[in-house]
């Protein structure tokens, strides 16, 4: 057999097989470093510091768990949170994430190692990110072989898509959850192929911990019933998916539901019917199949089919009673969401308003996975090719993660594992077919099968083949010489062929000469380098920023920090009193009681729609109206945040008609949106704003003092870009009490009842009509000196 | 002799309270007369809506003529008309305490100036401002109905009930066409099973599905759908601008050159090694390098069109 290049002939096996071996475990470890080392940008371009809003709240309950020890953090009830409600935060969290960090907390305290448990929250993603790396390389090695693996491993280590969510810094549930989710498929896959119930049980293991750690786990819950649905209507059940999906719910079904946040829900929710329905198919089917082979009557086994039919149409049919009596509560609005996408933003505003909840443009999935976003349905076709029962569920998950990634951003996240999977198999099927010496004999007329047998049998991946052969390179003219144009070396014969079965084909395959071997990989090197800048590129601009402290560049190109939010919080730490009520829209609840230790109305727990409703409508509702409710609510401080000096866009001014929104959800005879909208439609704030937008709370208090700032030149908003009316809005029920440097964080007191019974305005307007008499002296007298 | 003046005026009280009563009987008749709905001109629009009133009015205001180009008014107009005609099934003691009418530009141009309407379609709704349904907290100007929930029917009588003496006893239509087109498709599949098993049992048919799915799905095809994206911007120009923004052009475009990259990968996967011609397999190894090479380069500089802060190209 010719060979293209030369291979080394005096390597044993066992030394091909070390040396491959210890490669991997250094390729491994170093896509571990990699994977960490690209996330370290935050920390790195800022500080140590967790970011966003979410991670706030984690990063607190875990101090509670560090501090306190695991039980008082179980019954812990947070009376600062949704004031006046409280919130039973041990039951409505999933503590697999504060649980993680405690255990790593408590062995490195065992060891002596004072860590601060701010630094393992920061650094936990990171750290999860090169487990999922291996787990990802398992879970690709079950599909195809290790160098597969190697490159799923490496994709992922660094692909946007993982890395948006687990930079260092943002400690949220999804930082664990996608190494949860690869190894409890891995197990899966793993139980289904060898069909032992100990890998089964350990599925179910990493379920419960996931089910511990991410409402995602839902994901798992539909994808395992899913796969072997599938497999039993392509006839492909067996003893081994009875057992791996048994093992896997029984075990699992019980486990999860140990989680007080979940409880009941395996068994009275829509969301997990399907596993429960699976299980019984199941078993009907293994009790058919068992009497089938104790039965040899045709006509009995065709009634033994119908029967299951039946059982399994009643099932089904008993399901939906159920669902209609209310016994099994249907699907739950977000879930729902995601099939009948218009759901949402008619009847949750709440969940239509989250930005990551939005539908996904072709450029994020671009930006998100690059050149992997064209290979991997390459790699679901060579899955096609072979078909094994794993390969399946790659399909599957193909399918249905691509469909959840296209209508919601945030999924993208459960769409990027797959990815990496399916291009790495096809990536690494291109470079072993390239990189194989080994050429094919030059058709003539009809190859001899026992060689094109030898030819598809060799081993790709550890080329042992060269004992005694002797490499040649044939010319191109020999091969030219010997081109007879035989029927069997069409295109289309050759797609005929490459769809035939794997490891079947009777035809021969290899690549001839060095020239299209070197074009092919050093085309295939420079996709994988540009893949690497460009993940460099996107993580260290797009994904990296605390969003608690923003950075802008000056005229000279260094960096400036601008750090408002800190400030402000830090202003509230240490000049209000300890039980100072603080109103701000939900997104910046948590942030305000994990830095400024304070109470708050709502926060990004947004479990009850009227109270943030009620914020919606204090903040939407002229001072008047909205004076009663903060008052009720013993708010003492009211904070917006404002962008228009510095041109900051996600501020409450841009998030204005989402609270109009909600407000009038519950309240729609008093909130309405249309009244915020000029009479042409515009979203104004300028001169020609509605008296509705001009007179709300929110308004005001973003413009309050604004137009003073410019000194009698027209005053700009920098994110509308529309002028500023001149003449600001007043406010007579607060007082300013803080503005942060850059004028993002604004704080106001709210003012008590006045003592003589005034209302608040009338009260003004004689304060304001006193002052001015005393000012007009002072002022004459400055003009004489 | 000054008998008659005096009654007369004595009957003043009787004359404004019998000309309100026939006002309202009136407006009874008309709306009877048209499945529910009144249609308007000036006079009528000024009866329905006097000050003294003890019925409220949902008023919908439209242009159907083609010559106003209004298609949103086309297609709320059934909307409208449905739910109308829902409310004529209530009894008639709480029928006739609330009214709908249509006021079409052509009919009724002055209504429109002197509201100052500049679009439609505009629902009005009119409380009563005397009488047992005059609301709790006293409101008389009308209230804008917020379109924000689409033109369907659905949310109108839902949203109009909150004004209405009694629930506005609107059912959407049942959708028959609808069943019998997926009964007939499960019947047609039903029958030809036999021959559609091979199909179905073909694994290539799925994997161009699949495949052909997830195509689409990563090029942001439920993007345009849920935002309803029109398929190409105005003036010729179908790469909508912005980051997180497309036109539905955009999508058949991207999922091509995805497809033609996926394809080309494929092909020296699969296909090339199997030729056992070298001069004709080093020919498609070439081809193939190239369209990668050169497809890849349009789609980073499409993606630059999109992204301009990019920094990377290749060959464009």
């Amino acid at each position: 057999m010719p060979l293209a290049y030369a291979l080394p002939s005096n390597l044993s096996p066992a030394t091909v097989a070390n040396t491959s071996s210890l490669l991997r475990i250094i390729a491994l470890s170093l896509i571990s470093g990699a994977a960490i080392a690209s996330r370290l940008f935050a920390v790195i371009n800022f500080e140590s510091i967790i970011h966003e809003f979410d991670p706030w709240f984690n990063y607190r309950a875990t101090r509670v768990l560090a501090e306190k020890g695991f039980y008082e953090f179980w019954n812990w009830f947070d009376p600062t949170a949704w004031y006046p409600l409280g919130r039973v935060v041990g039951g409505t969290i999933y503590p697999g994430l504060m649980a993680t960090s405690g255990v790593i907390y408590n062995v490195l305290h065992a060891l002596h190692l004072p860590v601060d448990i701010r630094n393992i929250c920061v650094l936990l993603a990171p750290g999860f990110s090169a487990l999922t790396a291996w787990s990802t390389y398992m879970f690709t090695k079950e599909m195809k072989d290790e160098s597969a693996g190697l490159l799923a491993a490496a994709f992922i280590g660094i692909a946007p898509g993982y890395i948006s969510r687990s930079v260092a810094g943002s400690y949220d549930n999804e930082a664990i959850a996608i190494f949860l989710l690869m190894f409890t498929f891995y197990c899966w896959i793993k139980a289904l192929k060898t069909g032992s119930a100990f890998f089964g049980t350990l599925t179910a293991l990493f379920y419960f911990y996931m089910v511990a750690a991410w409402g995602g786990y839902a994901f798992i819950t539909n994808m395992i019933p899913l796969h072997a649905l599938t497999l039993i209507l392509m006839g492909r059940f067996s003893s081994r998916l009875y057992v791996a999906y048994s093992s896997w719910y029984a075990i699992g079904t019980l486990a999860s539901m140990q989680v007080p946040f979940v409880g009941f829900q395996p068994v009275r929710t829509s969301e997990h019917m399907a596993a429960l329905g699976v299980f019984g198919l199941l078993q009907i089917v293994a009790f058919a199949e068992l009497v089938r082979t104790h039965v040899s009557s045709k006509h009995f086994q065709s009634i033994l089919y119908g029967s299951v039919i039946v059982i399994g149409v009643l099932g089904a049919l008993a399901f939906a009673g159920l669902t209609y009596k209310g016994w099994i509560a249907p699907w739950t609005g977000r879930f729902y969401s995601l099939w009948d996408t218009g759901y949402a933003k008619k009847y949750i505003p709440i969940i239509a308003s989250v930005s990551e909840h939005q539908p996904t443009a072709w450029p994020s999935f671009f930006m998100d996975l690059q050149f992997l976003i064209f290979i991997f349905p390459a790699g679901v076709v060579l899955c096609f090719r072979e078909l094994r029962d794993e390969h399946v569920f790659v399909i599957i998950y193909a399918v249905v993660a691509s469909y959840f990634a296209g209508v919601m951003v945030r999924l993208m996240l459960t769409l990027t594992p797959v990815v990496c999977v399916a291009a790495a198999v096809a990536f690494s099927s291109l470079l072993d077919t390239y990189v194989d010496p080994v050429e094919p004999n030059v058709s003539n007329g009809a190859a001899p099968s026992a060689e094109a047998d030898a030819a598809a049998d060799s081993p790709a991946s550890i080329p042992s083949t060269g004992s005694g052969a002797t490499p040649t390179a044939p010319s191109k003219k020999a091969k030219k010489a010997v081109s007879a144009d035989s029927s069997s070396s069409g295109l289309a014969s050759g797609i005929v062929a490459a769809i035939s079965p794997s490891g079947k084909g009777d035809k021969p395959r290899g690549i001839f000469g060095l020239d299209t071997r070197a074009l092919v990989l050093v085309n295939a090197l420079g996709m994988l380098l540009f893949f690497v800048l460009h993940c460099t590129y996107v993580t260290s601009s797009a994904y990296s920023s605390p969003s608690v402290v923003l950075a802008s560049t000056n005229p000279d190109g260094s960096q400036h920090i601008i750090d408002d939010f800190r400030e402000a919080y830090y202003w509230l730490r240490q000049n209000t009193p300890k039980d100072a009520v603080v109103m701000s829209w939900w997104d910046y609840g948590y942030q305000i009681a994990g830095m400024a230790d304070r109470p708050t109305l709502v926060d990004n727990n947004t479990w009850n729609n009227t109270h943030i409703a009620t914020v919606g409508k204090a903040m939407s509702s002229s001072e008047e109206v909205a004076y009663p409710i903060l008052r009720k609510h013993d708010v003492d401080y009211v904070l917006v945040i404002f962008g228009g000096l510095i041109g900051y866009s996600g501020d409450d001014i841009n998030k204005f008609l989402w609270m109009v929104r909600i407000a009038q959800g519950v309240w729609p005879d008093e909130i309405q949106e249309p009244n915020y909208f000029t009479p042409k439609g515009e979203y104004r704030i300028d001169d020609a704003a509605p008296p509705a937008m001009k007179n709300s709370l929110m308004y005001k208090m973003s413009y309050y003092r604004f137009a003073d700032l410019f000194g009698g030149n027209q005053a700009v908003d920098r994110v509308r870009g529309q002028q500023v009316p001149k003449q600001g809005p007043t406010l007579d029920h607060l007082d300013e009490a803080f503005t942060s440097e850059n004028w993002i964080v604004r704080i106001y007191q709210v003012k008590k009842e006045d003592p003589l019974g005034r209302d608040l305005k009338s009260a003004n307007a004689f304060e304001q009509g006193k002052k001015r008499k005393k000012t007009k002296p002072l002022v004459r007298r400055k003009a004489v000196v | 002799m000054l008998l008659l003046p005096i009654l007369a005026l004595l009957s003043i009280p009787f004359c404004i309270a019998a000309s309100t009563q026939s006002t309202h009987e009136k407006l009874v008749k008309l709306a009877a007369a048209n499945n529910g709905v009144i249609k308007l001109d000036e006079s009528t629009y000024n009866l329905l809506t006097s000050p003294k009133r003890n019925w409220s009015a949902s008023i919908h205001f439209t242009a159907l003529d083609p010559r106003r180009r209004c298609g949103p008014c086309k297609e709320f107009d059934p909307a409208f008309n449905a739910v109308a005609k829902a409310w004529t099934k209530v009894p008639e003691a709480e029928r006739d305490s609330h009214f709908f009418a249509t006021a079409d530009f052509d009919n009724a141009m002055g209504v429109f100036q002197k509201l100052g309407l500049q679009t439609a379609p505009v629902v009005h709704i009119h409380p009563a401002t005397e009488g047992p349904h005059r609301p709790a907290s006293g409101r008389t100007t009308p209230i804008v109905y917020d379109f924000a929930n689409g033109f369907d029917a659905g949310p109108l009588a839902e949203q109009l009930s909150q004004f209405t003496p009694v629930p506005i006893p609107y059912k959407a239509p049942f959708d028959w066409a609808r069943i019998g087109t997926a009964v007939g498709v499960l019947l047609i599949v039903a029958s030809g099973i036999r021959v559609l098993s091979p199909v179905l049992r073909s694994r290539w048919i799925w994997a161009a599905g699949v495949v052909l799915t997830s195509l689409i799905m990563t090029s942001g095809y439920m993007f345009v759908r849920i935002r309803g994206m029109p398929h190409t911007g105005g003036n010729g120009q179908w790469i909508a601008p912005g980051y997180q923004n497309q036109f539905g052009q955009e999508t058949q475009f991207v999922s091509f050159i995805y497809g033609l990259l996926s394809a080309a990968f494929l092909m020296l996967i699969l296909v090339t090694p199997y030729q056992t011609n070298p001069a004709r397999q080093r020919l498609q190894i070439y081809l193939w390098s190239g369209v990668i090479l050169v497809m890849f380069s349009v789609l980073i500089s499409f993606f630059r069109v999109k992204n301009r802060g990019y920094p990377f190209k290749l060959l464009l």
